[in-house]
């Protein structure tokens, strides 16, 4: 006769099969002296498990637990929120203030492409050279405070006006001097002095 | 007066109802404290975790659904608990492998059933090893061992504790009782110890 597995032993030992499962089993037990002794040895490591007792709460535990209770009433009672509340409005502030910095971020961005534009536009006509006129003919010819890009190098001071002295100087001083509506021509919407060079 | 059942009690705490939740505290006090003192060993460590059970059960009232039984929502919480317990401690327990710290309450506990001092001695000795055993299991194989024989629990019901499947749990209970039967086969043989 063929043993049955150890699985199905435990099993039927430990209450784990179903009522046909341990039915079947039950039969097997009944003729095979293997498994049956086996069985047996499932049921003395049951008796043996029950010898490990462990103790009971100590006598002050639940006064803690109370304790614990307490406080977590007497916390909800003083800020008047449940956990989940807390959440909530913890997630909701940190939207709102992230939208508030999103706002602030875009404006100062914004604002600072304007700048760099318009010291873009105060450049060009400091700046030698027939290559650095035209460059700056291209910026000039679009005085819409729309987004320019402006090419790193394109508006970059010649070696002459390098040597002369200090652009970043000369470049404030152009920005404070320069009058938009004295220099663009209205009508044609380029800079008079830079009309000349292009004609 | 018929026993009230755990569900009832924690629908009336859900709304509000102190006393209930004192019959629960009763009624699950001592369930709760022996399953982490058998998970975690250290006794303060396992009233403070039995604690946090009924601290969150308290917490989350507001929430209960009574989806599930009461008792598989509570050991849920606390085998999440325990299993945590192990995992942070497990190098500070691996260095105390042999230690009778709670040799103290075994003592208390086996000294007034058994007749001598040699008995006491024996039966504590016995407890180290039987206690060694479970803990030398794998940590779900040892949760399931000790929910389904110490603290009666349906191996149907921990499949929902541990949040696996009615085979993956009689797999583990399989294995876990045949590595307890190896370990323990000196004591399954009488006059061996």
């Amino acid at each position: 006769m063929k043993c049955l597995d150890t699985e199905r032993l435990i099993g039927y030992a430990y209450r784990l099969l179903d009522e046909p499962a341990a039915a079947e089993v039950c039969g097997h037990l009944q003729e095979c002296t293997r498994c049956r002794e086996a069985v047996a040895q499932y049921g003395r490591l049951d008796a043996v498990l029950n010898e490990w007792h462990e103790p009971g709460p100590s006598p002050a535990f639940d006064v803690r637990v109370r304790q614990a209770v307490e406080a977590e009433q007497a916390r909800r009672e003083r800020w008047g929120f449940t956990g989940w509340q807390w959440a909530r409005n913890l997630a909701l502030a940190s939207l709102g203030v992230l939208m508030v910095a999103g706002l602030v971020w875009l404006n100062r961005n914004h604002r600072g492409v304007d700048h760099s534009t318009l010291v873009a536009t105060q450049q060009s006509p400091h700046a030698g050279g027939a290559q650095n006129s035209g460059a700056a003919m291209n910026v000039h010819s679009a005085p819409s405070p729309t987004r320019v890009d402006v090419t790193p190098g394109l508006h970059a001071p010649s070696q002459e006006s390098v040597n002369n002295g200090s652009t970043d100087d000369k470049d404030t001083q152009a920005m404070e001097d320069y009058d938009l509506a004295a220099n663009f021509d209205v009508l044609s919407e380029i800079p008079k002095g830079e009309r000349r060079v292009a004609n | 007066m018929a026993v009230e059942t755990d569900l009832d009690l924690m629908l009336r705490v859900r709304d509000g109802d102190a006393v209930s939740f004192e019959v629960l505290l009763r009624r699950y006090r001592l369930p709760m404290v022996s399953f982490f003192r058998r998970m975690v060993r250290d006794q303060t460590l396992a009233e403070d975790l039995a604690q946090e059970v009924f601290l969150r059960v308290y917490k989350s009232r507001e929430r209960y659904q009574p989806n599930a039984r009461f008792t598989t929502w509570l050991y849920r919480i606390a085998t999440n608990l325990a299993l945590n317990a192990i995992r942070d401690r497990r190098d500070e327990m691996s260095g105390v492998g042999d230690d009778d710290s709670d040799g103290h309450s075994i003592l208390q506990q086996f000294a007034s059933p058994l007749p001598n001092a040699e008995n006491t001695l024996v039966a504590l000795e016995r407890a180290k090893i039987i206690r060694q055993a479970v803990e030398s299991l794998p940590e779900n194989q040892r949760a399931a061992v000790i929910l389904h024989k110490y603290q009666e629990v349906d191996y149907r019901q921990i499949a929902g504790i541990l949040n696996v499947s009615e085979s993956a749990v009689k797999s583990l209970l399989f294995r876990a009782y045949e590595s307890l039967r190896a370990r323990l086969e000196p004591m399954l043989r009488e006059g061996e110890i």
